[in-house]
């Protein structure tokens, strides 16, 4: 009896080895570079943290009431809506689009789809690079080819000017971020079982009403999908607007991101940087937690 | 029979358009990078290269510091990669082989610091490294960028490994191999698609990152290729045609990822993706 017992305890501290062994390092370094860091930030948004001072004080909601009154920040902060908005449905529509034109077999169909893939997984730094060269205002070749053309007289000032900036940022990344839209949506749209399409024709549908009676119900949770994740990931965007425009001219395309990381790094107000961080994950939140409540992305682990 | 054939010719001339806008682009930066870099000054530009000329790539890789990029790109994407793999390695294992509490608030965790705003990351990190003198150091970035590559691989080995069957183990147990030996010689072999995977995307985010490298580092023989040649542009005149050879550069990776690995890739798309 003692021996078992002995053997028993013996047992449960191997697995409990184990278990640290293996999931130890993981809840570790997402602490370490994660969860403590973020933590750290909401912790300083309520401190100022000047680079001159070198004490931290406690200043309660002060850093956020700076923000709220600063037009700028306000601004800014519209401007992210909007380029998140423009972005996700100009990506989305395109990607649509795209995945519908290429699901069907053709001849040379993995040449194109390999050129069509590919910007996805250029770095954004060499996209921004890449567009910048090609939208030049005074050397770019789209405006060499539009005016010989005969489209326009004067070049576009694609990055330069008020008007235009924006959606040019919006149209360089859609090159490269709506192809992740393709991308899922090919993938869904080769699991539609082709009777469906068959039954569809049979009782007299036409293309059109084919694609809204059978495809769209299909593609509703992979556009919900879609929608959610490039939603959060264009409000987080820093690289590619950074790259293109700095948040100008005249702070046209100065997004969120873009205007904490000036507060942070220019001004080094790391308080009140911290403070527009926090608002940027309070609006992060809000759109993760429809991603887990719709989606339930922990049942696709067994947690039980 | 005609209404069909129509169909059949807009669908290709669709297909086509969309090639040509999606590839030009980048016909455009190789084309501009093996150019003398004199003809940039001289438009108008032909649409098909006229004279070739290493010229770019030999000033780019002699002149500049792109050498020295390349290799702390490397080097970081390397060790970033690495530490992945094993983490997230152990961490599906151990998720889906054993039984204790609180695995749903890992899966939420995972899931949710994949999310973190980036510069929400990068502001306090870069308080903390500060303090602790890893600015300007591999060490800082390449634990920068696992933060991103720990999540999305613990994510898809904690997939993966419901799928390997426990039986395979539970023999090699009976027949006397011990726990260690199971996971080195039974687990990893089967595990190694859901590593090579992990591997992809954990190089991948780091080979493409721009922000922390950008945050972190300021010192130039630090810099990575992103902030690299971007750091090309930053200076007065803009030299377009040494900047689209190192992007021509930069995109091999990238490329030979895609050549090789295509329809992994599109198998572990629904999970996460690149940013």
């Amino acid at each position: 009896m003692k021996r078992l017992w002995s053997s028993a305890i013996e047992h449960i501290s191997v697995e409990k080895l184990w278990i640290l062994f293996t999931v130890g390092p993981v809840i570790a370094l997402l602490l370490a570079i994660g969860f403590i860091p973020m933590g750290y930030a909401i912790w300083l948004s309520f401190h100022s943290k000047d680079p001159f001072m070198p004490t931290v004080d406690f200043v309660g909601l002060k850093n956020y009431i700076t923000l709220f009154t600063n037009p700028k920040f306000l601004a800014s902060l519209g401007r992210s809506l909007q380029y998140t908005t423009v972005s996700v449905a100009f990506q989305t529509l395109i990607g649509l689009g795209i995945a519908l034109l290429f699901v069907r077999p053709f001849r040379g169909k993995l040449l194109a789809r390999t050129v069509v893939f590919l910007p996805y997984l250029i770095p954004t730094a060499v996209v921004g690079l890449i567009f910048s060269w090609l939208l030049s205002t005074q050397y770019g070749v789209v405006n060499q080819l539009l005016r010989q053309l005969g489209l326009i007289r004067f070049p576009i000032t694609f990055f330069d000017g008020l008007k235009s900036a924006m959606y040019s940022v919006i149209g360089a990344g859609s090159w490269k971020f709506g192809m992740f839209c393709t991308l899922m949506f090919i993938a869904r749209l080769q699991a539609i079982p082709k009777n469906l399409y068959e039954v569809a024709q049979v009782s007299g549908a036409g293309a059109f009403q084919c694609f809204l009676d059978v495809t769209l119900p299909h593609l509703k949770s992979t556009l919900l999908l879609i929608v959610l994740l490039r939603g959060i990931w264009m409000f987080n965007k820093f690289d590619m607007l950074w790259i293109l425009t700095k948040g100008g001219p005249l702070r046209v395309t100065e997004t969120l991101p873009i205007f904490s990381y000036r507060i942070a790094f220019e001004e080094r107000s790391f308080g009140l940087a911290a403070a527009a961080s926090v608002v940027i994950l309070l609006i992060l939140v809000i759109f993760a937690t429809l991603y887990f409540w719709y989606f339930k992305p922990s049942k696709e682990v067994e947690v039980e | 029979m005609m209404r069909r054939r129509l169909k059949a010719i807009g669908i290709y001339v669709g297909i086509i358009f969309v090639v040509l806008v999606m590839g030009f682009p980048l016909y455009w930066m190789v084309k501009t990078s093996v150019e003398p870099p004199t003809s940039l000054f001289s438009p108008p530009y032909s649409y098909i290269p006229r004279t070739f000329s290493g010229e770019n790539y030999r000033l780019l890789l002699f002149e500049t510091y792109f050498l020295t990029f390349l290799k702390n790109s490397v080097i970081v994407a390397f060790f970033c990669t690495l530490i992945s793999v094993i983490v997230s390695t152990l961490a599906g294992y151990g998720l889906t082989r054993f039984e204790f509490p609180g695995k749903k608030l890992i899966a939420r965790g995972t899931l949710f610091s994949y999310m973190f705003p980036p510069l929400m990351l990068g502001i306090p990190l870069y308080i903390i490294f500060d303090r602790l003198g890893l600015r300007n150091t591999y060490v800082g970035l390449i634990l920068a960028h696992a933060s991103i590559g720990i999540p999305l691989g613990t994510w898809i080995m904690w997939q993966y490994f419901q799928i390997v069957p426990k039986s395979l183990e539970e023999a090699a147990w009976v027949s006397g191999a011990s726990r260690m030996r199971t996971l080195r010689e039974v687990v990893l072999p089967i595990a190694t698609p859901g590593i090579i995977t992990v591997s992809t995307f954990a190089f991948a985010f780091s080979w493409n990152d721009y922000t922390y490298a950008k945050i972190f580092q300021d010192d130039i023989t630090m810099f990575t290729v992103t902030t690299g040649i971007n750091s090309f542009v930053e200076r007065t005149a803009v030299h377009w045609g040494l900047i689209q050879a190192g992007a021509t550069l930069i995109t091999i990776p990238t490329l030979i990822i895609i050549v090789f690995l295509q329809r992994q890739l599109l198998e572990s798309m629904a999970v996460g993706g690149l940013k």
